[in-house]
């Protein structure tokens, strides 16, 4: 019963974060909402042992009703606390308040415990009938909304706004059931459909703890940014919504595929319609910044797409049947150093470039300082994850020898030029874009120094910073486009003292840095601490670790350094400028675009524990995946001798039945 | 019987070519729109007829060998007739709605495409140098008239003087080297020498001069580095179906007679060995090919002349596969075909797309003249994107997987360093393939410029829908054309 006590503390945590926002006429409100609270808090306690001292006696009605009371409570006070909010913005504040609640309720770890007989039935029953299609609707809803918009009239700016948030927002319910599963050390929802027979490529999706918050996150993220962007975008709409869709259905694709030619074709579908988004809605240097970042990235996806071949031909070669893209068959193949060091740095080539790892950034900063604000924010919140995801599961899944031996080279790098050297740039731009645009190259340095240092603990903090950072660099990128809306400027010294006249906003923006900056209790603090411990701890740093770990600990105070810089700059201090005093506050589709994310700040911050639950045994299996190839050959003088092929991973999902076998394959046609 | 059934591809679009040709000659001038159709129903015939050959089994009718060794009919040839029917009917659709825009409706053009295309057809069956020679002469004179054809344009009268006196110069090499091939092993038929010089083992300084002779002849019909100079003038030169017509089925021709010579008279192991074979001069120059196309292309002002230094690249790659035959022939064959397939439809939807955007007095040239076409012209610049989005080879269109096959082919047969070079390659095709969607999408022309409008026009319309679903079909279920590429790729063994 006390994880029912608890869920109600944190599940007020959202709403603190409003009425944090207060204004002395706020008074009233907040000590209304705390008044509710510990109502609430009685409440639950007496139904929490209303039937009995026995766990298994709590009786399901009880159970529903417990869980339905914080959000009910949490529906109130989000609707209560914005009282210069008319009903327009409360109500949808209220539902997004409830659904957050009922997140919290139904995931936390306890809950499962305290739900009984009732609730474990239906995670057995989920688990049992899991549907196998259920990634192919997430991918496939956002693409034939995109195929269907195509179909729609150009002048019907309203209804094709209206078709494209509603297919997000489907997409979104769509993915709920994957919150049902306990993910544990497997894949769930796997579906292999054989795709092109001849040359052994499947389509092949399948979910895990770490893919699990990275689709989440991106079908939360982009109907918000999408939301955002319909105040700022008034041109071209039919191709704005087009290309945010396509978006989507690609950054979906490439969560969870599984087979490398299937995730490369998600992986280059995502390069035009973020192009087009930079390149036509984007800032006065638009073109020249959609064209660096296309190349850079392309540059990348080419020598991946050889290294691809080329570990499909070896295995072709050496299991002498046809070839396979599948990454479980993939993995099976062990390559001699000489090889691997090579294919290694194709696939690492292109997710550093993606992620961006110094010296291969410099795209960063112009497709973020060009991009409109929905674009930036999709850029920043979820493209730059395919970098370190992809890292994380074919980097370090396909060639853990040669990532082993990299890593401490390139975790020197991510610390120097990544936390340290990215955090010296944010704090010398003027430009505030800029600055986020830097900051992330920094946090995505610690998410990088979390992966190469491989320990439990940073490689859960990485993971859970990959999310962190989507959800405080999205929520900042949104609160800069609401002030580049109203001055059309961004330039740090052309504000000052905007708390006096924008004090909401001012609040959120505050709230916003600090979680980047990683204070305790918001959502970036968690992942930094566990990837600076795990760091410390580290064997494959080679002996350096500590200081590795030093050096990221000074990038959390340099990020309080720029951070608060510009704060200080922005907010306080006196008005100097005419135009800045009669700016008018954050309207309701800015507040109500940015209220998941600050409500998600407080959350992650609060009740880390409930993405690491899920990511935590996804990270084990990688690690011990990694760890047995280390042991087999010890580094650095690991495996030399020919290509091999070892079993096929005991938790991988079985291939489905190769009806393709009898086909020929040309290149075993040969003699 | 069957063996008019097994040539009745070649039959249905010569005889449809006379047909047509007096049908021209009775009607009224003026009265010759429906020749465009016309010659679009013959080259679909065409079409048809290919493809019902296949399914009927090529290989079921033996009364075939009665035209061997002149005419080798095989599903090498049976393919080839399909795809260069396709493109020869996308460029009759274009012509449709080009020429009357321009003002320059004769019959002449219809016919030209037609015969040029009996030329590669026969080209494609062809066994014997004679036939080689004889098809590659009939294409190619087509292809001089067509890129001559704007009469009053001294660019084009340009083009095609280039194009002529390099070709004839070209068709003169081949000759000799087809020459000292007959005076070295006695034989004309294509696998009469290939087995002599199996046999002969060793190569005489002869044989290796005609190989060389013969290597050039075939590399300037495919416009491959440094015998490119004439294709950028005459692509740009020649009215706009015609270079679409080049690009697709001269260049398909030209890559049939180049497999076909090269795998039967020299597919031995010692010819086609990295130390004493041609494969090695042909890696060099895919290299050089796609290199300096590429470097090229991207300063370009003309976004014709783009493409037509594209289409160099594009024959670099195909080069690339063509090298790879070394391991394995089939492989590298079938990627071939499969690329010259994606190839087709896209550069033909491109050519198509750049007619679409331009009108009479105002025909799309330069970037410029794209400018702002995607807010004004929707759908012409949506057309144009697709199809630069799949010669550029990205997912998922048919360009990407013809890219992925050949280059999977290289990387089958060891060629690692030739295969990371194409693809850096591509990334640097990609900078000047998206220029023209900045143009279109990103910019507006300067005020008071001329605002280029789109032509209307069924034919061209229906070209670009053709080619759109060949784009998207073959890029996102390849499977049934490939297997036919494997298929036709099985006549070389090995």
């Amino acid at each position: 019963m006390s994880s029912k006590v608890s869920t109600n503390q944190t599940s007020d945590g959202p709403e603190s974060v409003d009425s944090s926002a207060t204004r002395p006429a706020w008074i009233g409100p907040t000590v209304l909402v705390l008044a509710t609270v510990i109502v609430v808090f009685a409440l639950t306690q007496v139904l929490g042992h209303d039937s009995g001292k026995d766990i298994l006696s709590f009786s399901a009605a009880n159970a529903t009703l417990g869980s339905f009371v914080p959000v009910g409570v949490a529906a109130v006070v989000a609707a209560l606390v914005p009282t210069s909010q008319g009903w327009r913005v409360r109500f949808p504040l209220a539902v997004i308040a409830s659904l957050f609640a009922l997140f919290l309720v139904r995931m936390w770890p306890g809950a499962s415990g305290g739900m009984t007989e009732a609730d474990i039935a239906v995670t057995g029953a989920a688990g049992a009938t899991e549907s196998s299609t259920i990634l192919s609707w997430l991918i496939g809803l956002p693409f034939a909304g995109s195929i269907a918009i195509l179909f729609l009239p150009r002048q019907a700016p309203r209804l094709l706004k209206a078709t494209t948030f509603l297919v997000m927002l489907g997409t979104l319910c769509a993915s709920l059931p994957l919150l049902q599963v306990e993910m544990g050390r497997t894949y769930h929802f796997n579906q292999d459909i054989p795709w092109i027979a001849q040359f052994g490529i499947h389509y092949h999706v399948a979910l895990d703890g770490i893919s699990l918050w990275l689709v989440l996150l991106t079908v939360v993220i982009t109907p918000i940014a999408a939301y955002a962007s319909f105040g700022s975008v008034t041109t071209r709409i039919k191709d704005w919504c087009f290309s945010l869709l396509l978006l989507e259905a690609a950054m979906l694709g490439a969560f969870v595929a599984l087979d490398l030619f299937l995730f490369y074709v998600f992986w280059e579908l995502m390069l035009i319609p973020m192009y087009v988004m930079i390149g036509v809605w984007g800032g006065s240097n638009r073109i020249k910044a959609a064209i660096k970042f296309f190349l850079y990235t392309m540059f990348g996806s080419m020598l991946m797409l050889a290294a691809i071949l080329y570990l499909a031909y070896t295995y072709g070669k050496i299991t002498g049947g046809p070839t396979s893209f599948d990454y479980f068959e993939l993995q099976r193949v062990v390559l001699p150093r000489n090889v691997q060091i090579w294919l290694f740095g194709g696939f690492a080539a292109s997710f550093l470039i993606k992620v961006p790892m110094f010296p291969m950034h410099t795209w960063l900063p112009d497709a973020h300082t060009e991009a409109p604000t929905a674009g930036s924010v999709i850029l920043a919140a979820v493209m730059l994850k395919m970098g370190t995801y992809g890292y994380l599961r074919f980097c370090m899944g396909l060639f853990p020898e040669a990532s082993a031996e990299m890593a401490a080279t390139l975790a020197g790098v991510a610390v120097l030029g990544g936390i340290l050297y990215g955090g010296f740039c944010a704090w010398r731009q003027d430009d505030v874009k800029r600055l986020v645009a830097y900051s992330s190259v920094a946090h995505l340095g610690y998410v990088m120094l979390g992966l190469f240092a491989a320990t439990q603990s940073s490689m859960e903090g990485a993971v859970l910073q990959m999310v962190n950072h989507g959800v405080s660099t999205g929520a900042l990128f949104l609160l800069v486009g609401v002030i580049y809306d109203r001055r059309h400027t961004r330039m740090l010294d052309e504000f000052g003292g905007l708390a006096k006249v924008m004090p909401v906003y001012a609040t959120l923006f505050v709230i916003a840095t600090m979680a980047s900056v990683g204070v305790p209790g918001l959502n970036g603090f968690t992942g930094e601490f566990l990837i600076i411990t795990g760091t410390f701890v580290s064997n494959k740093l080679g002996h350096v670790n500590g200081i590795q770990a030093v050096g990221a600990a000074l990038g959390v105070i340099l990020a309080a350094l720029y951070m608060l810089t510009a704060v200080q700059k922005m907010f306080f201090g006196p008005i100097t400028r005419d135009e800045n005093k009669h700016l008018s506050d954050i309207n309701p589709r800015e507040l109500l675009a940015v209220a998941p994310l600050i409500l998600a700040i407080f959350m992650i911050g609060l009740a880390p524990n409930l993405l690491l639950s899920q990511i935590r045994d996804a990270v084990s299996r990688t690690l011990t995946d990694m760890n047995s190839r280390l042991e087999a050959s010890p580094a650095p003088n690991y495996y030399r001798g020919p290509i091999k092929l070892v079993a096929r991973r005991p938790d991988a999902p079985l291939a489905p039945t190769p009806a393709s076998v009898t086909l020929t394959n040309p290149a075993n046609a040969a003699p | 019987m069957a063996l008019w059934f097994v040539l009745s591809p070649l039959l249905v679009v010569a005889g449809g070519a006379l047909l047509l040709m007096l049908a021209e000659a009775f009607s009224k001038e003026g009265a010759r729109g429906g020749l465009a159709l016309g010659t679009s129903i013959v080259f679909a015939a065409g079409f048809v007829f290919s493809i019902g050959v296949w399914l009927y089994g090529v290989d079921d009718v033996p009364e075939r060998l009665a035209l061997a060794p002149w005419l080798v009919i095989d599903h090498f040839t049976i393919f080839f007739d399909a795809l260069l029917c396709l493109g020869g009917g996308l460029a009759a659709l274009l012509a449709g709605g080009y020429l009357p825009e321009y003002n320059i409706e004769r019959g002449e053009f219809y016919m030209l495409l037609l015969f040029a295309t009996v030329g590669a057809m026969m080209l494609a069956a062809a066994g014997d140098v004679l036939t080689v020679f004889l098809g590659l002469e009939t294409m190619s004179i087509g292809a001089y008239a067509l890129t001559a054809f704007r009469r009053t344009s001294p660019r084009s009268a340009e083009g095609a003087l280039k194009y002529f006196l390099l070709g004839a110069f070209a068709a003169a090499l081949l000759l000799y080297g087809f020459a000292l091939l007959y005076g070295s092993t006695g034989h004309t038929d294509l696998a009469g020498i290939g087995e002599a010089v199996k046999q002969s083992g060793e190569k005489t300084p002869m044989m290796v001069i005609a190989l060389v002779l013969v290597l050039v002849g075939l590399l300037f019909k495919v416009s491959a580095v440094p015998f490119h100079m004439w294709t950028p003038d005459a692509y740009e030169g020649a009215p706009t179906p015609g270079t679409t017509y080049m690009a697709a089925v001269v260049k398909a021709g030209a890559f049939a007679m180049l497999l076909r010579v090269l795998l039967t008279c020299f597919g031995d192991k010692g010819s086609m060995s990295w130390s004493a074979g041609w494969p090695p001069a042909l890696a060099v120059l895919a290299v050089l090919t796609m290199t300096v196309a590429n470097l090229i292309a991207g300063q370009q002002e003309s976004v014709k002349r783009m493409l037509a230094y594209s289409s160099v690249a594009h024959a670099g790659y195909l080069l690339v596969g063509v090298v790879s035959t070394m391991h394995s022939q089939a492989q590298g064959v079938s990627s071939v075909l499969f690329y010259l397939l994606t190839y087709t439809v896209s550069t033909a939807g491109a050519f198509g797309a750049l007619i679409l955007c331009g009108r009479r007095g105002a025909e799309a040239v330069s970037y410029e003249d794209l400018a702002g076409m995607g807010r004004r012209h929707p759908p012409a610049a949506l057309a144009f994107s697709l199809f630069l989005i799949s010669l550029a080879g990205l997912p998922p269109t048919a360009g990407f997987f013809g890219k992925w096959f050949v280059f999977r082919a290289a990387m089958d047969s060891g060629f690692y360093v030739l295969t990371v070079i194409a693809f850096l390659n591509s990334v640097v095709a990609v900078y000047y393939y998206l220029r023209v969607l900045v143009y279109m999408y990103m910019r507006e022309p300067p005020a008071g410029a001329p605002v280029a409008t789109p032509m209307k026009s069924g034919y061209v319309t229906a070209a670009l829908l053709l080619s759109a679903i060949f784009v998207l079909l073959l890029g996102i279920v390849p499977q049934s054309s490939l297997e036919m590429a494997i298929k036709a790729a099985s006549v070389f063994g090995g």
